[in-house]
């Protein structure tokens, strides 16, 4: 079975500045990831090119069976590529209900068909209670959660979340983590990039490491941790030497 | 179940417009004063240019101050074909409001990639350019406009020297064609795809909301009807000359009724304009010797007290809590 997703040979450049050099990943069906990396290592970068929005300097991005290197943002959203955003971009006077109306449109054209989708996505995402609440009255936990409803509404076969879980108390990640789990049991692959490694590591099956705007390491989580050049990437040569 | 609630409100919605559009058709009756009907006529026509204003700038968040340019492609249509090829003026109409959308679009094409102010500054320009032309365009009668040639009260020519009737109630068909067109529209796709791009057009691209697609359909909308409302104003003062069909106070006569009942609402427009139009009409016709000046105080005193007090317009004192939502 051919991979999910998959990116070839991809480079970003903005003027000078290389913020992804060779890139190639890919991602399984059914799989969660974690694509992580010290800060400005180009893990945001290589978002953006996967939900399309912009194309990369050089190589190209297949995504289930197809190039879709040159298809616009929206275009990917059809085919079947859902994300969230890292800092969170509700749509702030709709209530939340209306927020994922949005999103449901995608496949669902008769109204009352993409209003029941929404609803059925704010109950799996635990917003039911909030469906008639603006979302700019939403508290930033909900609006994290919102980000992924809105997504889910559009049915993804690949989920991108963008630091979802950063930022959130002890117990919010905790069911940040188990929405994450739930999400993948209906079949949805999810791609995540994320800081906070003690609450990454356990969730995901394999983890990407990208330093410097290049793939450092790859494998198992458990792996990944121990690995003298991870270690090195994050914490400075004297570390990796008692590694 | 919330969805109930849901369409019970739009139900409600749509019988208190029923009730409204009844006693409005009704008031001829009682008003038999010119003056009074003449600014009655002209209150329905600007709630309804304003609704038409409000799904491009309210919903869709593109603000435009340039609607001038399809009010008086609407009313130069209209006229051209009548004047030149004797067209009826319910074709010209249509055909008004087809130029209109498709100018809309063509404008739309270059300038919805700019971004808030250098957006509103572009639709200025232009309408002010369209303004130019039509002053120094020979055939359309430049500066000097064109006369409506008088062939007697007719419903087929639509001119009626006699009574003001007629106008009144197409002026009330034209309000309640905007308002529903709009009504139906809110819940639609291309309801919540404008506002999703207001609101944030990157998220909405993420969501599968082609962006320029969405805002080229608002263009094509709000300029159609705003160009059908032109056409009936020309044929309401049967002289239409650049100035007074293309001038810059008819794009603020849109935004304005909106703004002040609020700004991307279902009823913002037609509150602000039965609130607005019937004051601009008698400071004018009270302060009738001293020139437009008066009614400009009045829009901008109004105007600031509006943007300091209720940002959101008048309708956001009616709204029972926040929760419900800033759309009601």
């Amino acid at each position: 079975m051919t991979a999910l997703l998959e990116t070839r040979g991809v480079w970003q450049r903005f003027g000078g500045l290389v913020a992804n050099s060779d890139v190639s990943i890919s991602v399984g069906r059914g799989e969660i990831v974690g694509l992580i990396g010290p800060n400005g290592a180009g893990k945001s970068t290589l978002f953006n090119l996967i939900a399309g929005v912009l194309p990369p300097t050089q190589g190209s991005i297949w995504f289930d069976g197809e190039d879709v290197t040159n298809l616009p943002a929206a275009v990917r959203c059809q085919r079947g590529v859902g994300r969230t955003f890292q800092v969170v971009k509700s749509f702030e006077t709709m209530t939340v209900i209306d927020n994922v109306i949005v999103g449901a449109l995608v496949r669902n054209t008769v109204m009352r068909e993409a209003r029941r989708k929404a609803h059925e996505v704010l109950e799996f995402t635990g917003l039911a209670p909030r469906a008639n609440v603006l979302a700019s009255d939403l508290v930033p936990a909900e609006k994290r959660r919102l980000e992924v409803a809105r997504a889910l509404a559009t049915e993804p076969k690949l989920l991108l979340l963008d630091e979802v879980l950063t930022g959130l108390t002890p117990t919010e990640a905790q069911t940040g983590v188990a929405l994450v789990r739930k999400v993948r049991d209906t079949g949805v692959t999810v791609l995540m990039v994320e800081h906070v490694m003690e609450i990454v590591m356990p969730l995901v099956d394999r983890a990407i490491v990208l330093d410097l705007g290049k793939v450092l390491v790859e494998g198992k989580p458990s792996d990944v941790v121990r690995d003298p050049k991870v270690i090195k990437a994050y914490l400075g040569d004297r570390h990796a030497v008692g590694a | 179940m919330m969805d109930k609630d849901f369409a019970a409100r739009r139900r409600r919605d749509l019988i208190i417009a029923a009730v409204l559009a009844m006693i409005a058709a009704l008031t001829p009756l009682f008003v038999k004063d010119v003056v009074v009907q003449n600014i009655l006529i002209l209150t329905l026509m600007y709630a309804g240019l304003s609704q038409s204003w409000n799904i491009l700038s309210g919903y869709c968040g593109q603000i435009s101050l340039g609607h001038a340019l399809y009010f008086g492609l609407g009313a130069y249509t209209t006229e051209l074909l009548f004047t030149k090829f004797g067209v009826l003026p319910w074709f010209g109409m249509l055909a008004g409001g087809v130029v209109s959308a498709l100018i809309a679009m063509g404008l739309g094409y270059p300038f919805f990639r700019l971004r808030g102010h250098y957006f509103v500054i572009a639709t200025i320009v232009i309408a002010e350019i369209g303004l130019l032309l039509f002053h120094n365009w020979e055939w359309a009668g430049a500066a000097m406009g064109i006369t409506i040639p008088i062939r007697g009260d007719s419903w087929l020519k639509f001119q009626f020297m006699r009574t003001k009737l007629p106008y009144f109630y197409f002026a009330l068909v034209l309000c309640c064609l905007a308002w529903f067109v709009t009504w139906w529209l809110e819940d639609s796709k291309w309801g919540f795809w404008w506002r999703a791009v207001k609101d944030n057009p990157e998220a909405a691209e993420s969501l599968g909301v082609v962006v320029f697609n969405s805002k080229m359909g608002a263009a094509a909308v709000s300029a159609f009807l705003v160009a059908v409302g032109g056409s009936f104003y020309a044929q309401f003062v049967s002289y239409i000359d650049p100035e007074s069909v293309m001038g810059f106070q008819f794009s603020l006569l849109m935004a304005l009724p909106a703004v002040l009942g609020g700004i991307g609402t279902l009823w913002g427009p037609v509150l602000g304009a039965a609130i607005l139009i019937p004051l601009t009409e008698l400071t004018r016709f009270k302060f009738g010797g001293s020139g437009r000046g008066v009614d400009l105080i009045v829009y901008g005193t109004l105007i600031v007290l509006i943007s300091l007090a209720l940002p959101r317009g008048l309708l956001s004192l009616f709204s029972r809590s926040k929760k419900t939502g800033a759309t009601r």
